[in-house]
């Protein structure tokens, strides 16, 4: 796992993320209630895949969002539960292994691998079809969804498929 | 397998040599009238036969068919429906983005006259439950009517390709999502949505053909007045009572209890009906909302003018197994018991295929085409299957294993089946596929799925997971059948030089015998086959064929890595169909075959 670090700019209206760039851990909150307006205003978090700093050659300056779960075996088991409960399975399938959304747990991403690049899929939303759930789950859940799919084992043979 | 199937199968096995020969003879006499040599709605006609009267190919020449044009459509989805042909004019409309094609056929080399664009959300991908398929256009009135996978119903004029009216009819928001092909009849577009797996609420609209306004909303579960039940007017055959749309769900949630149209729609002009099919019922956790549910799983028979609901049957009430009938309702008039009945014929995806009198809903005949292990036959007092309570599914019951057929269908809707008058047979593409069931607690979370349940495949007896077979609908009996290593998943072209047409997973298009189920001729075609074959007399006087190339739908899922074009989504091959990606990847291409020496 790989994390770009940059300043952290006053700009902007993002709501709900802030919470979580702040990297403590809220308090437990339940699925499925919308999210309060923090009334803070900040930057953006950093968009982190690799294209954009091709495009920039230079990595955007914006903030970093930090996985207050990273690597707690209890978060994952707990964002396991979340990806059903969510309905994530529904479109990723159980396992994150693909259905009519793409496969999560290949070890690829198409927006980024990194913790805070999957955090801001779930926040906003994907074109093709990824809802945003930002207005409906709070940090510590979409956390506790990243750390799950961080926790899953990526197969060693997939690039090579042979019969 | 049940001993009875297994009776039944034996006996079917038996009678196929006596009862080809005696067919054989007996369609030699029939009269066949010319054929327009057009085919400019998605089932060729308003009974859906997919039946053409063009004899120029045979069972005696299809050897001697080639190749004789390819477009690639630039899309890699799964390319289902079938293209339209009217004036020397191939209509082809692409999977999403729904790109609208029009090729001029009396020029060499069929240039583009125009294509269509036009604007389609991307959101409608992620509520588009099994690929984002498109089932076909409709020509009525110089104008090519079809659905946008955003929700959207479009005319675009058939000479100028200008876009005529453009109307939003369903919401992605709420799960929906538009690929079905529409029916015109008179002055009426009919369209419905999908989202059986997002917790619709469906329905069925007419718009109207010269503005694309709604003319009417009939929905398939609620409240009579919802629904288009007129006092007088609704007499369906086994069911009595008001409001059934609502008093057979446990409290409210029928509101989002599924009910989709994302099949094909037939129209009897002398009774004045629409038949169409209903989906399943949403989640498929059956706990969550007992009882029949209706109108899930049906078919209804409405009025084309107003929308009443003349009758409507259900398949399979309280459907445990994603059971939907979305597929195909073909009319013909058949000889049942002795007497000649206005039939309409249904393979439903429960492995059931019904022979029912389109007037009344009345179930004539209702044999399994495939190995059924759910029920043990369906009793024709009452219409209702008779259900093996082992197979029952349900969040308390866990893992229920080994139910035959899967959610795929013993045939899936998306592939419609064909009849040949000539013949008197059925023609219908089937899945030889089992499934384990563990259903869960579902949540409703809007535009998201609505499902809860895991339902592994696995291959049916015999291991082959597909088969072509030819059924005699008035006796529901499988007059013979071609076994195929995959489950076959085209739509089906009868004609009547007597040879009939499929496709197959691996990439294969394929001509047999309409009699005797021989194989005549396959070209390889490159993707997997889940479109629907069409015949056409081309400028030159010659038949032409065409189908779509470009493996999808539900295969986009089910068959683990098919694609290429994305580096960011790798998966392993399923299980149940593991070496599909041998053969075949995904690749939408157009295809016209005529016999050798066609000339253009």
């Amino acid at each position: 796992m790989r994390h770009t670090r940059a300043t952290f700019l006053a700009v902007g209206t993002l709501v709900g993320a802030a919470a979580c760039a702040s990297g403590k851990p809220a308090p437990p909150a339940e699925a499925a209630q919308p999210v309060a307006p923090t009334g803070q205003f900040t930057a953006p978090p950093s968009v982190r895949y690799d294209q954009h700093v091709f495009a920039g050659g230079a990595v955007p300056p914006a903030g970093t969002l930090d996985n207050p779960f990273a690597a707690d075996p209890k978060s994952a088991t707990e964002g396991e539960k979340l990806f059903s409960s969510m309905n994530c399975n529904g479109c990723h399938a159980t396992g994150a292994t693909g259905a009519w959304a793409p496969s999560l747990s290949d070890g690829r991403w198409r927006y980024g691998g990194a913790d805070g690049a999957i955090y801001q899929s779930i926040f906003y939303g994907r074109p093709e079809g990824m809802p945003a759930f930002g207005g409906m789950l709070q940090p510590p859940v979409i956390w506790k969804l990243v750390t799950y799919l961080k926790s899953l084992p990526v197969p060693r043979a997939v690039p090579t498929q042979s019969w | 397998m049940s001993t009875q199937l297994r009776q039944v199968a034996a006996l079917a096995l038996i009678c196929t040599a006596v009862a080809t020969a005696a067919r054989a003879q007996a369609s030699a006499k029939a009269p066949v009238p010319r054929d327009d040599g057009r085919w400019t709605m998605p089932g060729k006609d308003y009974s859906a036969t997919r039946y053409s009267g063009l004899t120029q190919i045979t069972r005696v020449n299809a050897a001697r068919l080639q190749p004789v044009w390819n477009f690639s459509t630039g899309v890699l989805r799964g390319h289902e429906g079938q293209p339209l042909v009217v004036d020397n004019t191939m209509f082809v409309v692409t999977p999403y983005p729904n790109v609208l094609y029009a090729f001029d056929l009396s020029k060499p080399d069929y240039p583009l006259k125009w294509k269509y664009r036009p604007a389609v959300s991307s959101n409608a991908l992620g509520v588009a439950c099994c690929d984002a398929i498109n089932r076909g256009a409709f020509y009525a009135e110089g104008k090519i009517v079809y659905n946008l996978l955003d929700g959207h119903t479009v005319a675009v004029d058939a000479t100028t390709g200008k876009e005529l009216w453009n109307v939003k009819i369903a919401d992605p928001k709420d799960g929906e999502t538009t690929p079905m092909a529409p029916l015109v009849v008179k002055n009426r577009v009919i369209v419905g949505p999908s989202g059986g797996e997002f917790g619709i609420h469906g329905w069925a609209k007419a718009l109207d053909l010269a503005t694309g306004q709604v003319a009417w909303t009939a929905y398939n579960e609620g409240p009579d007045a919802d629904m288009l039940v007129k006092p007088g007017t609704f007499k369906p055959f086994y069911d009595r009572g008001t409001d059934l749309g609502v008093t057979t769900w446990a409290e409210d949630t029928w509101r989002v209890g599924g009910a989709p149209v994302w099949g094909w729609l037939s129209y009897d002009p002398e009774l004045d009906l629409v038949y169409f099919g209903v989906g399943n019922p949403g989640p498929y956790n059956p706990e969550q909302r007992l009882g029949d549910n209706k109108w899930t799983n049906s078919v209804l028979a409405r009025r084309p003018g107003d929308g009443a609901l003349v009758w409507a049957y259900q398949f399979t009430p309280h459907d445990n197994w994603d059971y939907d009938s979305n597929a195909e309702m073909i009319l013909a008039d058949l000889t049942v018991k002795g007497r000649v009945r206005k039939a309409l014929v249904h393979f439903d995806k429960n492995g059931f295929a019904y022979t029912l009198d389109r007037a009344t809903g009345e179930v004539l005949v209702a044999e399994p085409y495939v190995v059924v292990n759910w029920a043990k036959g369906v009793d024709l007092k009452t219409g209702r299957p008779i259900v093996d309570s082992t197979k029952l599914t349900g969040a308390g019951k866990g893992d229920v294993k080994y139910i035959c057929p899967t959610l795929e269908g013993g045939k899936s809707p998306a592939s419609p089946a064909a009849f040949s008058p000539r013949t008197k047979l059925f023609y219908a593409s089937t899945l030889n596929l089992c499934m384990n069931f563990a259903a869960q607690k579902a949540g409703r979370i809007r535009g998201t799925p609505y499902v809860g349940a895991d339902m592994p495949y696995q291959a049916g007896p015999g291991g082959h997971l597909g088969a072509f077979i030819a059924w005699d609908a008035s006796v529901g009996r499988k007059v013979w059948e071609i076994k195929e290593r995959y489950p076959v998943w085209s739509g089906v072209l009868a004609t009547a030089g007597d040879v009939v047409f499929y496709g197959t997973l691996d990439g294969w298009f394929k001509a047999a015998d309409a009699t005797t189920g021989k194989l005549l001729w396959k070209f390889k075609v490159g993707s997997g086959v889940v479109g629907a074959p069409i015949t056409y007399r081309g400028p030159d006087g010659r038949q032409y064929l065409a189908v779509y190339a470009g493996i999808g739908g539900d295969w986009a899922l089910l068959s683990g890595d098919l694609r290429s074009d994305d580096p960011n989504d790798v998966r392993d091959p399923a299980d149940f169909i593991k070496d599909l990606g041998r053969y075949t990847s995904l690749g939408g291409m157009v295809w016209i075959f005529a016999l050798e020496g066609a000339n253009r």
